[in-house]
């Protein structure tokens, strides 16, 4: 079956500006959209140029746009894809300058990376530690990080270290497409895996504390796009909502974010709903409140105002209980 | 006639009213009853999970465990409030452990959940279990020649492992509907795209800047009017957008209805019934368009 591939064409020495360029191509079982770039490239234009190299969605260096959506090339079989769209639309990733065709420049995704301190802070004090031993038989080295049971319940099997920097997450990220300088979900899935390990000597929490700032982990959207896209079934969403679950519980509270959740669980605690207009307050103070003043007045001119006192929920003391029973009665 | 256990969420009931009323009335015509659940809390707002995942469990445990007390399935118009139920009913399904500790807290106040309970959102309530050629039969009104761009949001699709309703690369449910009532489904890239309500009050500029991109394209592909299947992406695309349009530098002039809205009009609903004058962005125009339409 032939089958026709429309790329992304664009070599900023020559052009103008980018255009698409559309190829037919020979179908065979099994084909994946990176066999049908490699044949374009082989057989019919030798100019296209994309990243590529493992072919076992191992590398992540194939990821792009198939027909809107990030995925890596080589995981992406041809006939799917044409069942449902009727054609193989590739561009480049999103969110990244682009160099060449469907290659990106990746630095600014690095950069943030590099922004998390992807690496063991400080040094641990036990003298024990820090003596070389020879494993006897049989004897096995824990690796501390997959042995904590709440890691692993993050995405069933499959969690953040298993992340191989594709970046199909940051290309699909609500919250960068909003602010180019949101750090996005894999520097701060790879945060979170930072924060959870007991190897890392973080004395003054200074991962929570940096990533509480602005750009940070607040910023997230919560769009749910990097846990549906990931081609390696991570999420980093629920990495991030655990970074601002580990805030809270550590008092690192000076963000609007972390004001915004907090607020919303003291609303639910006092009356079983969200009070609209408490938390608009409470997230972003007096500024908050002077910024969104035209917003409410304008919506209050319209006769779009919440009731200045909620009706609480009927048994809302069953709701008080649940509060009780978690032991989150002093986090409000 | 197919009975629900109605769960509108707090928006919808606080500044959203109209989003309500719009339901109720479209239910009415269409033979779906709702009952009523004045104990169900808020679902946590998306954010829960940040405070305590354990709170957002034993909350919506509750909720669910309300609905299967009364042998109902649930039905919201929030896609927010849609994935957080749906999210933990799939986890109370799905882990033993988290259902035992949450019946632990359910025993104390005289419930129990046994995970029997579907989560259903009104758009695909009325796709599965009424039927778009029913909801034809019922309509008064067409609102043929009328360009409607849908605006998915994020939480009625994303994550697939926890909301199932669409196909979550290429959805058409909303499209189907739209074309049901004799609308022009208005195709575009950002309709499946984020709102970035979820960011309104933390990072106004990111928010507004998403929301502002997305309407901005669907005027720009001639859409006389957006819906919107969620009542959080409604504030953040009407009551927003004057600063949206500031915020990208764009003229921005789009009506945009809550999805219950589009149907009420089509079934006869007039602008008062709607709530229409709550909006910021006027349906003048597009009322005097439908008007023309009688079937």
């Amino acid at each position: 079956m032939e089958f026709k591939v429309r790329a992304y064409r664009f070599n900023p020495e020559t052009d103008e500006k980018p255009y698409y360029k559309e190829y037919t191509v020979e179908d065979y079982p099994g084909m994946t959209v990176l066999n049908a770039l490699i044949k374009i490239k082989s057989e019919l234009d030798g100019t296209l140029s994309f990243r590529r190299s493992c072919r076992s969605a191992i590398c992540g260096s194939c990821a792009m746009k198939i027909n809107g959506i990030t995925k890596l090339a080589c995981k992406t079989q041809v006939s799917l894809e044409i069942d449902k769209f009727g054609i193989i639309n590739v561009e480049p990733l999103a969110n990244m300058p682009v160099i060449r065709d469907l290659i990106v420049d990746q630095e600014v995704f690095f950069d943030k990376i590099k922004a998390i301190k992807p690496y063991l802070l400080g040094q641990r004090e036990d003298a024990a530690h820090n003596i070389f031993k020879t494993l006897k038989e049989g004897e096995k080295i824990s690796q501390p990080v997959y042995d904590k049971s709440e890691f692993k319940n993050l995405t069933g099997n499959e969690d953040t270290p298993n992340c191989i920097l594709c970046e199909c997450c940051y290309s699909e990220c609500g919250g960068v497409v909003g602010n180019k300088d949101y750090l996005g979900p894999a520097a701060l899935a790879k945060l979170y895996r930072y924060v959870e390990d007991p190897r890392d000597i973080d004395k003054n929490g200074s991962r929570l504390v940096n990533g509480s700032m602005p750009n940070g982990f607040w910023d997230c959207v919560h769009c749910q796009s990097c846990e549906q896209f990931c081609p390696k079934g991570i999420s980093p969403v629920k990495s991030i909502v655990k970074l601002h679950e580990k805030s809270i519980k550590n008092s690192i509270t000076f963000s609007s974010g972390s004001k915004h959740v907090v607020s919303i669980a003291r609303s639910i605690g006092e009356t079983g709903r969200l009070d609209e207009i408490k938390v608009a307050f409470e997230s972003g103070g007096v500024t908050g409140l002077l910024n969104d003043l035209p917003v409410a007045f304008g919506a209050g001119l319209k006769g779009k105002i919440p009731p200045l006192r909620l009706k609480l929920i009927k048994d809302m003391e069953d709701i008080r209980l649940a509060y009780k029973e978690l032991d989150l009665e002093d986090k409000l | 006639m197919i009975t629900y256990a109605y769960y509108p969420g707090c928006v919808a009931q606080e500044s959203g009213k109209e989003l309500d009323n719009a339901t109720k009335f479209i239910a009415g015509k269409l033979g779906i009853n709702l009952i009523p659940m004045p104990e169900a809390s808020c679902c946590g707002g998306g954010v829960i999970d940040g405070f305590d995942k354990n709170l957002k469990l034993f909350i919506n445990g509750r909720t669910l465990a309300l609905a299967e007390k009364e042998g109902l399935d649930i039905m919201t118009i929030c896609n927010t409030c849609t994935l957080t139920l749906s999210e933990v009913n799939e986890e109370l399904i799905n882990n033993p452990e988290s259902l035992e500790k949450t019946n632990e807290y359910l025993a104390k106040i005289g419930l129990r959940y046994t995970g029997k309970v579907k989560v259903k959102h009104i758009l695909y309530a009325v796709r599965d279990d009424i039927g778009f050629d029913k909801l034809k039969e019922k309509a008064v009104k067409s609102l043929k020649g009328i360009k409607i761009a849908p605006f998915y949001g994020c939480h009625i699709l994303r994550p697939s492992s926890a909301v199932k309703f669409d196909d979550v690369e290429n959805p058409q449910g909303f499209e189907e509907l739209i074309k049901a009532l004799g609308g022009e489904p208005v195709s575009y890239a950002r309709r499946t795209k984020c709102c970035g309500f979820q960011t309104i009050l933390v990072n106004e500029s990111t928010s507004t800047s998403l929301a502002g991109n997305a309407i901005y394209e669907a005027q720009e592909k001639n859409a006389d009017v957006m819906v919107t299947p969620c009542p959080l992406c409604h504030l953040s695309l009407d009551t927003y957008q004057t600063v949206a349009a500031k915020n990208i530098n764009k003229k921005l002039s789009l009506p945009i209805l809550h999805l219950p809205q589009l149907i009420g009009i089509a079934l006869g609903a007039d602008y008062a019934e709607m709530g229409f004058s709550r909006h910021n962005v006027s349906l003048r125009g597009l009322m005097a368009k439908v008007r023309q339409n009688d079937i």
